[in-house]
């Protein structure tokens, strides 16, 4: 699969006066992306850059050439979103009928969309969920089902949220196990460090800036470093 | 309620074509007085019911509700009318629920929604958008056990705090935690492609 690179250029993201972002300069091209940084450090903006859920105040957001300002519908395409809490992400009341709702919403028929659900849920393991109705899962088969919501839209980028942050151990190590799978690229938001052992690279964010960009191991030491100062 | 999957020959007749019959029948018990009548209809709604392989466990509850409802109206109307008479109107109210159980059981939420899109159609001409209200409604049946869920936690939580029966204390976090629901859940809306302007589909 083709990765097109993530442009992040001179971006600042202001809320209320306040610079949440201040001139972020990044390009991300490689598949396995972590970004850690305390509480309010300006993480969640930066995730919600990349897919034009959050656009800049100044600056750009490419994905391949396409900007997030001019081409939300399509970057929604190429990158999907993976939130924090998966209970408010699912939609629909039976778990099939909600991983085809984004498929609506891309305009695919019917039978296609079908096809989609059932290929998807086996990929995850997760086809006995299809008929269920979404409020009985439990934490780690609603992560489960807001993954495939996802996946079944073919993006090329999926970024998730601090996405083991209501998982116990079992289903974080397993939720973990399918972030490993994955052919496309992956940005993941976390406070979990252990996660970030096997990725190429690690942003540390720190008031609203990259303080650090480099290796899993060398940017946890920083972030660490950074937290007991 | 409505059926995640059911393979039932009910399940494969076209949901247009159900609640049409539905409406109809249901018009129709109206226009018979005859006990006897009505217990053939009664008897062949059970039938009905029972061939569509819904899973009865999910029948329980509602049907000992109704069994309840349909009780006191049985002695009042016995009282007030005559007991025949209460028969006839029990017998067809149980009916008319066992097809409508069997209608909505044997199908899906989402052919419902796309039946509903179809019959609110017209309301385009108003500016409506059938779209949106049938998203609304399936996003009401899927965030009513959400904020029940809520509800017990804050109310734990005042409880806990002594605060149990003081409804501004269970109002105020509820509200601005179902806010919080509802803006997370926009912004999944968003970031799944919805776009509430055209009726693309």
């Amino acid at each position: 699969m083709e990765l097109p690179p993530i442009r992040i250029e001179n971006v600042t993201v202001r809320y209320d006066e306040r610079d949440v972002l201040k001139d972020v300069n990044i390009t991300l091209d490689e598949r396995r992306i972590g970004i850690i940084g305390a509480n309010g450090a300006g993480k969640s903006t930066l995730s919600r850059l990349l897919n034009g859920l959050v656009l800049p105040t100044v600056g750009t957001v490419r994905i391949g050439e396409l900007s997030t300002k001019e081409h939300a519908k399509q970057i929604r395409r190429e990158v999907g979103f993976v939130f924090q809490n998966p209970a408010n992400q699912i939609i629909m009341p039976i778990v099939s009928e909600d991983i085809a709702f984004g498929l609506k919403n891309l305009g695919l028929p019917k039978n296609e969309r079908q096809l989609r659900v059932s290929t998807t849920l086996s990929e995850l393991g997760i086809s006995h969920l299809s008929d269920r109705e979404s409020h009985t899962l439990s934490g780690g088969e609603q992560q489960m089902v807001a993954l495939a919501s996802v996946l079944a839209m073919r993006p090329k980028t999926v970024v998730f949220d601090e996405p083991t942050t209501m998982l116990d151990l079992r289903n974080r190590l397993g939720f973990q196990r399918e972030i490993a799978k994955l052919e496309q690229r992956a940005i993941v938001i976390t406070h979990d460090l252990e996660i970030l052992e096997d990725f190429e690279r690690v942003l540390v964010v720190t008031n609203g800036q990259v303080s650090f960009d480099g290796l899993p191991q060398a940017a946890i030491d920083h972030y660490r470093a950074w937290s007991h100062a | 309620m409505s059926a995640a999957h059911n393979a039932s020959y009910l399940s494969r007749i076209k949901p247009g074509w159900k609640f049409g019959s539905l409406l109809v029948l249901s018009i129709g018990l109206y226009l018979i007085s005859s006990w006897q009548v009505l217990l053939v209809a009664f008897i062949l709604s059970v039938a009905l019911l029972a061939s569509a392989r819904v899973d009865l466990k999910q029948l329980r509850a509602p049907l000992i509700s109704i069994v309840i409802i349909l009780g006191v109206v049985f002695i009042l109307l016995g009282i007030q009318t005559n007991w025949l008479n209460a028969v006839s109107s029990v017998l067809r109210l149980l009916t008319m629920c066992l097809l409508a159980y069997s209608v909505s059981l044997s199908t899906r939420f989402s052919e419902m929604l796309e039946l509903f899109q179809q019959v609110a159609s017209p309301i385009r001409v108003v500016g409506g958008n059938p779209d949106q209200v049938a998203l609304a409604l399936s996003m009401t049946i899927r965030f009513i056990p959400e904020l029940k869920k809520v509800y017990n936690e804050v109310r734990e939580a005042q409880h806990a705090r002594g605060l149990a029966n003081n409804p501004l204390a269970v109002t105020v976090p509820l509200v601005i935690r179902s806010l919080k629901i509802a803006d997370e859940t926009a912004e999944a809306l968003d970031a799944r492609g919805y776009d509430s302007a055209p009726a693309n589909h």
